[in-house]
């Protein structure tokens, strides 16, 4: 009962998230901003007005907003919550949770390809070739909370991985650290994509959705700050200490989400956005960061120091 | 047992009655006599495969083979059942297909004659227990096929592929000879059961031989790096038999590898991390190249290869798990390696077939060409979509049924309490992954530039898919894709006794470990397709009544826009390939005026295939020097030939009533 609560309140959130980082910006530069609730006033207008859809498309078209909400609503259910865990558990979940994600990027990949436009056509492109690098670290990610955990499905391994010992927090913080690049990455803000320039060349995410309207746009609005809100749970999930009780773990799940929102505002004032041709190191910073919590907790296991 | 034979005598015969009859009844004929093997195959196979056990059925010949054994166990069964039910799709396919060949009549007489052969071969292949009939039928298997790849034989890049095609395969075949030899040599008899003393000793002899033996099922197979005939004869081979080749015999390859790891039993620990890492190179390599290229049946090919990566990262984890004495693990493995062997087989078919409609009604197979084919074309597109979807590894098809069995062999393996374990399981899981990620971004290329968007040339006729017998065996296919895809416990019924006999004795409920998760994907993905149902239905509500308008698509406000400006296959994989531009390189040629304003000009680029270029070149440069010092023995003279012939006779004699 508690666990689905707290899902209905994950579920109504992310457009709070996204009004957060937007008021963050605007304090930071000094303006006041639109309120915070102004995402939920554009959804809801967007749910109430008609669309105009390019002859050039197809049926995938229209498929790809009902497909991107169900599977972040999906992936939701399999992301386990401090102390609650999750609804739906089974061996080897993450696995399908990463797969249900990419198979809603296939489809939104294909739906900016089924418009004939070459700006699409290029955020598409750039789109995939960087999951091809997040996607990669964070199966190391993954792979890195299995083997400290030497559990099989994120339920259980978020479970037992607060259960501190000595050289976990080292290994945290560098995992936090990788899952908040994917957080960037994946929610196309800065230093990877901007949200905030329409029509730009060096556009990913947001240049795919160009000729989406109505319900389709706030479908994929919502469903991009529910995937943000997920990313920003798993960073959580590995915060919360396993001796909490319920509501102080719940108080501090929520404030630490809270946090993570804050400091993608304010990664936003503080850097530009990369070039283009930059983009792939940063990525791979997420590779290295991984890859040396998963070097750490080899070492630590199986015997540097005995 | 002799319903098998009598199957692969079907096939056979409906080869030759196909010669006989004229041009327009020779599809039609093979059809019914492949249909009615279907009778005899699938019976026996379907039985030997639920029920378990195995048919056993000795031959006699003459010496030096003796006696050989055709034995049906569920391993061969599997083999088997894949081999009938796609020599019957490509025979519903060739229907249609090969219209476009009418009036070649000699030509499409050897089409089938030689189809049947292989598709006889094949399915006796994987019962021979005798290394002479094995090697027998696999030259057939080969050398037929060789005459499917060089059909268009007047072209001459479809004789060059199919020659290459042919020496790849006797090299490969000059592997298994020698392994074979050297085992029967051993072991004094010719018999395979004969032989797992001698590859299961954990000497380096039997570790070298099962190199050997690799090296030379991994050239069929399309392992990297003996990979590179399959880019060549793929898109040679009429699309029927690209088809056939890639969805069923490259896996006999597969199939011989299996083989002989059921004589290893457990295997030495070495030749499992060897056949890991291989195996991930390959997928790695083959997706990234397939990236590259511009000619689908190509792009096409190259997948064939990662998939063969992806069978073989579930052979390795299973070998792993045995090495390790985990049953679970080796179960995962082997079950995900297994069934991928059938999915690839469904998902690869209905892309070469898919291919083959686009090709028919474009006459292209340039992807740069292609464009907005969805209109034209709606069955194949959706099909196609299923079968990209399928390929990527994606849920709610079976792909993602045996990655996820691999993945979860993986995962197991990370509890493991020795490092090298933990390092090569957590390698191999971020390395599916990566390949899965890779195939994401060529599957969006290839569905997303062809079918979708506008035509980006001008197709002379109308495209349109009015010869159903092209789509029949496409929806056939994409049924079963769908059905593991929501219901993955089925593959595990249909695969049990297949994966029991790579365990050790008495641990037949381990799948009890394994059903529960997969019933729980089942009603977890059919909550997924509801939750989108009902979002998808809100949308259409909502939309009801309002104004939803077409238009063009926005183009930032650029009037003058044509469907030439839209991104192309080479444009959309640019990011990517400069990435891992080492080991991708691409060559660009880039031609125009040296004027102010040049008129035209053109751009071509391609990739190229390091294995080609640091492996094989090198090695039949050196080849070639050592031969050119025989090169005297060939004058030209055909009575000097006739006297070499008479020399070698004269020895054999001397040999033979010498040696007694």
């Amino acid at each position: 009962m508690a666990l689905l609560i707290v899902e209905a309140v994950i579920v109504v959130s992310p457009l709070f998230f996204m009004g957060l980082i937007n008021k963050v910006k605007a304090l930071w530069a000094g303006r006041k901003g639109a309120p915070l609730l102004q995402p939920y006033y554009d959804f809801i207008k967007l749910l109430g007005k008609g669309e105009v859809v390019s002859r050039t498309t197809s049926f995938v078209f229209k498929l790809a907003p009902s497909l991107n909400i169900a599977a972040a609503l999906f992936a939701l259910t399999i992301v386990p919550l401090p102390i609650l865990g999750s609804a739906v558990h089974f061996e080897g979940d993450f696995v399908l949770f990463a797969y249900i994600l990419s198979l809603a990027k296939f489809i939104t990949v294909l739906a900016a390809l089924d418009t004939g436009s070459s700006f699409e056509g290029m955020g598409a492109s750039r789109e995939v070739t960087y999951s091809t690098i997040v996607e990669t670290a964070f199966f190391i990610v993954i792979g890195s909370v299995a083997l400290l955990t030497h559990r099989d499905s994120f339920d259980t391994i978020f479970a037992v991985v607060n259960v501190a010992s000595g050289y976990t927090p080292l290994v945290k913080i560098l995992l936090v650290a990788s899952l908040f690049i994917m957080l960037l990455a994946e929610g196309s803000r800065v230093p990877v994509d901007d949200p905030t320039t329409h029509l730009e060349l060096t556009m990913i995410h947001e240049v795919m959705i160009l000729d989406y309207s109505g319900p389709d746009l706030a479908y994929i609005q919502y469903g991009a700050a529910l995937k943000m809100t997920i990313i920003s749970i798993l960073i959580a999930d590995l915060l919360v200490p396993a001796y909490l009780v319920l509501l102080p773990a719940l108080g501090l799940f929520a404030l630490i989400n809270i946090l993570v929102f804050i400091s993608v505002g304010a990664v936003e004032s503080l850097i530009a956005r990369s070039r283009i041709s930059h983009i792939p190191q940063f990525l791979f910073l997420m590779t290295t960061l991984s890859l040396t919590a998963f070097a750490i907790l080899a070492f630590f296991l199986f015997g540097g120091v005995r | 047992m002799v319903d098998l034979f009598i199957g692969a005598g079907l096939f056979l015969a409906g080869g030759v009655a196909a010669i006989f009859v004229n041009e327009r009844l020779k599809a039609p004929v093979f059809f019914l006599f492949a249909a009615a093997a279907q009778f005899f195959v699938l019976t026996v196979v379907v039985a030997t495969l639920t029920g378990g056990g195995q048919l056993v059925l000795p031959v006699y010949f003459s010496e030096p083979i003796g006696a050989a054994f055709f034995r049906l166990d569920p391993l061969a069964a599997l083999f088997a059942l894949v081999t009938s039910i796609g020599v019957l799709l490509t025979s519903i396919y060739s229907i249609g297909y090969m219209k476009m060949y009418s009036g070649e009549h000699a030509e499409l007489s050897s089409y089938y004659f030689f189809l049947g052969l292989m598709a006889g071969s094949m399915l006796l292949l994987v019962t021979a227990q005798n290394a002479i009939v094995f090697m027998v039928l696999w030259e057939i298997m080969s050398i037929s096929s060789f005459f499917l790849v060089a059909f268009e034989n007047g072209k001459e890049e479809v004789r060059k592929a199919s020659l290459y095609y042919f020496i790849a395969m006797q090299v490969g075949a000059a592997f298994l000879i020698a392994a074979f030899s050297w085992c029967s040599a051993v072991s004094g008899s010719l018999d395979f059961d004969s032989f797992a003393p001698v590859l299961g000793n954990y000497g380096s002899v039997s570790i070298l031989l099962f190199v050997l033996f690799f090296i030379g099922f991994g050239t069929k197979a399309g392992f990297v790096p003996m990979h590179t005939w399959l880019p060549r004869a793929h898109p040679a081979a009429p699309t029927g038999v690209s088809a056939l080749m890639s969805g069923v015999m490259i896996k006999t390859g597969i199939y011989g590898i299996l083989r002989i790891l059921l004589l290893v039993k457990i295997p030495d620990y070495r030749l499992a991390y060897g056949i890991l890492l291989i195996s991930l190179i390959t997928g790695i390599y083959g997706v990234m190249n397939a990236i590259g290229q511009h000619d689908m049946k190509r792009l096409l090919a190259y997948h064939s290869i990662e998939n063969i990566g992806i069978i073989g990262m579930g052979i390795g984890v299973g070998m792993l798990g045995l090495v390790y004495n985990n049953p679970l693990i080796a179960m995962l493995g082997f079950l995900g390696g297994l069934l991928h062997v059938v999915n690839h087989f469904t998902f690869k078919s209905v892309l070469f077939y898919g291919s083959g409609v686009v090709y028919s009604q474009t006459h292209t197979r340039s992807i740069d060409r292609l464009g907005g084919l969805g209109k034209y074309l709606p069955l194949t597109s959706v099909m196609f979509l299923i079968a990209s979807l399928a390929i990527t590894g994606l849920p709610l098809f079976n792909g993602f049924v045996s990655e996820f069995a691999i993945y979860l062999g993986l995962v197991r393996s990370l509890s493991s309490n020795s490092l090298s374990v933990v390092v090569a399981a957590l390698v191999g899981f971020s390395g599916l992954a990566f390949i899965g990620a890779m195939a994401l971004l060529c599957f969006t290329k290839v569905y997303g530039i062809c079918f979708l968007g506008l035509p980006r040339t001008e197709y002379r006729s109308e495209p349109n898919e009015k010869e159903s017998t092209l789509l029949v065996p496409m929806g056939i296919l994409t049924f079963f894709m769908m059905a593991i895809g929501l219901l993955p416990w089925l593959a595990v019924l249909l695969l049990k006794n297949v994966v029991m006999q790579f365990l050790p004795t008495g641990s037949s409920d381990i799948f009890q470990a394994i059903l529960p998760t997969f019933r729980t994907i089942s009603i977890a993905l059919s909550g997924f397709a509801a939750v989108f149902l009902f979002f998808f239905g809100l949308r259409a509500l909502l939309l009801r009544k309002r104004k939803v308008e077409a238009f063009k698509t926005w183009d930032c406000g650029y009037q003058v826009g044509s469907s030439r400006l839209q991104y192309t296959g080479s444009s959309f994989a640019q990011p990517f390939l400069q990435l891992v531009s080492e080991l991708v390189p691409q060559r660009i040629h880039v031609e125009k005026d040296p004027v102010l304003f040049p008129r035209d000009a053109s751009l071509e680029s391609h990739t190229q295939d390091l294995s080609e270029r640091f492996i094989f070149r090198p090695a039949i440069r050196l080849l070639n020097r050592f031969l050119d010092a025989f090169s005297w023995i060939q004058s030209g003279r055909m009575q000097q030939y006739i006297l070499y012939g008479l020399i070698f006779l004269v020895f054999l004699l001397i040999w033979v009533f010498g040696v007694r």
